[in-house]
């Protein structure tokens, strides 16, 4: 497994981590080598300008909704094959984390588990 | 528990950070060939990183460790470099009442020292603050102003009729190295709820903000429960008669069962008095009463499973799953 380019966008200092990604052009954010990165390129508005979003739509991964039946599935974008497009890591409250690969067609494949080094699926612990 | 891809060690790999409902930062170092075991952040003292309120694993109990805060426990966690010295420092959120704390990193990139000590974070000069609990902010930049802003998802009443989650924004308007929050925004107001069939994210909304699309502005990719009631369909005389049977079957299940978990309840309480609730001596004695009605309790819960599925077909009852959505900015 690559963690591929730079999840979320935490800055150190005056660069972005880990590599500057400001004069990339403005692709979907899958295209990109992770999510993290198209965040410098969108704006979300300005204050007293309250956002308006379409009605939200299930996403799907495979033939199954993404985090379907999930404990409370929580999503970030980012290049987990480090095959150049941002796929959808999805923790959940016990601490297990899957994700669904980005095709090259910019459709989701079917959850699969995120595995350590050693190739057992990564789990952080509850209580 | 929510996830931030991020070098916190200065090796030139990205880890895994995270936070559970442990109380705690956990932390999955990469190395370029994968993660390693996630293990817990410690600060410079060797000690586990809180808030307050853990889940002691030794005593298998919470506890707070801060006195001063009880009942603050971290759920969530990310690495800012936010006096940009060009190490990480942490932020960590509060589940209870959605607060957050800077926790400074007094050592270097590659040698990180988190000093244990926590320091309110303020949004609009209050502590901040996101209502109905939340879940696991986000840093991203969501007015293009070159600096982080926090967006954050709350869970709302995740079980009842109570108002649900929603999803809110504190702007950074401060300077390089010294953030200052304004107050919160609301992205995507609290559910309702009432729907007859699943329109959104209703509870527990975790927040992710991206360019989805590609279009150029934030899109939203949430997670969270739907919460929903089928519209009922007309039934006919039998159905109909067989719906109240298996309605007052459940009733009288439901009464019989609660007398039984009453009775359970006081031969644990009798087989355990005098015994400290930590010890191992508790624990066995409580297991073997519950032991005792395991076959009884199972059997109980396969009835009460078979009932309700029948009844369901016929009326259909709440309904509670959980998705990710995208809010697509128009």
């Amino acid at each position: 497994m690559n963690p591929g380019c730079g999840g979320i966008l935490a800055s150190i200092g005056n660069r972005t981590e880990p590599e500057d990604t400001m004069n990339l052009p403005t692709l979907p954010a899958w295209t990109l080598a992770s999510a993290g990165c198209a965040l410098l390129l969108a704006a979300g508005g300005t204050p007293g300008d309250p956002p308006k979003f379409a009605a939200p739509k299930r996403i799907k991964a495979g033939d199954k909704f993404l985090g379907e039946g999930r404990l409370y599935p929580s999503p970030v974008l980012h290049d987990i094959d480090g095959d150049g497009r941002a796929d959808l890591v999805v923790a959940d409250l016990i601490g297990k984390v899957t994700f669904a690969k980005r095709n090259q067609s910019g459709a989701l494949a079917a959850e699969a588990a995120v595995n350590d080094r050693d190739g057992q699926p990564l789990k952080f612990h509850n209580w | 528990m929510g996830s931030q891809f991020v070098d916190l060690n200065g090796d030139g790999h990205l880890d895994y950070l995270t936070a559970t409902f442990d109380g705690s930062p956990h932390i999955a170092y990469g190395d370029g060939k994968g993660f390693g075991k996630p293990e817990h952040l410690k600060d410079a003292q060797g000690q586990r990183i809180v808030i307050s309120s853990i889940w002691d694993y030794d005593a298998k109990k919470h506890r707070d460790a801060d006195p001063a805060i009880p009942g603050e426990r971290c759920i969530s966690a990310l690495a800012f470099d936010w006096d940009n010295d060009g190490d990480y420092d942490l932020l960590l959120g509060s589940y209870e009442n959605g607060h957050l704390y800077l926790q400074k990193n007094e050592g270097t990139s590659k040698a990180p020292k988190f000093t244990g000590k926590n320091i309110p974070v303020l949004a609009g000069g209050k502590p901040f603050a996101v209502p109905g609990k939340m879940t696991s902010p986000r840093l991203v930049d969501w007015d293009g102003d070159g600096d982080l802003d926090l967006i954050a998802g709350s869970f709302g009443d995740s079980y009842g009729q109570g108002k649900g989650g929603g999803v809110y924004l504190a702007r950074n308007i401060g300077k390089p190295g010294k953030p200052e929050f304004a107050a919160l925004e609301t992205l995507i107001e609290p559910s309702a709820k009432g729907c007859s069939e699943p329109t959104r994210p209703d509870a527990g909304l975790y927040v992710e903000a991206v360019d989805y699309d590609g279009d150029g502005d934030l899109d939203l990719v949430v997670g969270g429960y739907s919460m929903w009631t089928p519209k009922p369909r007309k039934l006919s005389a039998a159905e109909q008669k067989r719906a109240d049977e298996l309605t007052a079957q459940k009733n009288r299940l439901t009464t019989e069962r609660t007398a039984v978990n009453r009775k359970i309840s006081k031969e644990v309480a009798d087989a355990t008095a005098g015994l400290d609730h930590s010890s191992k001596e508790y624990r066995a004695a409580a297991s073997a009463v519950y032991a005792k009605h395991r076959e009884d309790t199972l059997a109980y819960s396969k009835k009460y499973s078979a009932l309700t599925k029948e009844l369901g077909e016929l009326v259909p009852g709440s309904q509670r799953k959980s998705f990710v959505w995208l809010y697509e900015r128009k």
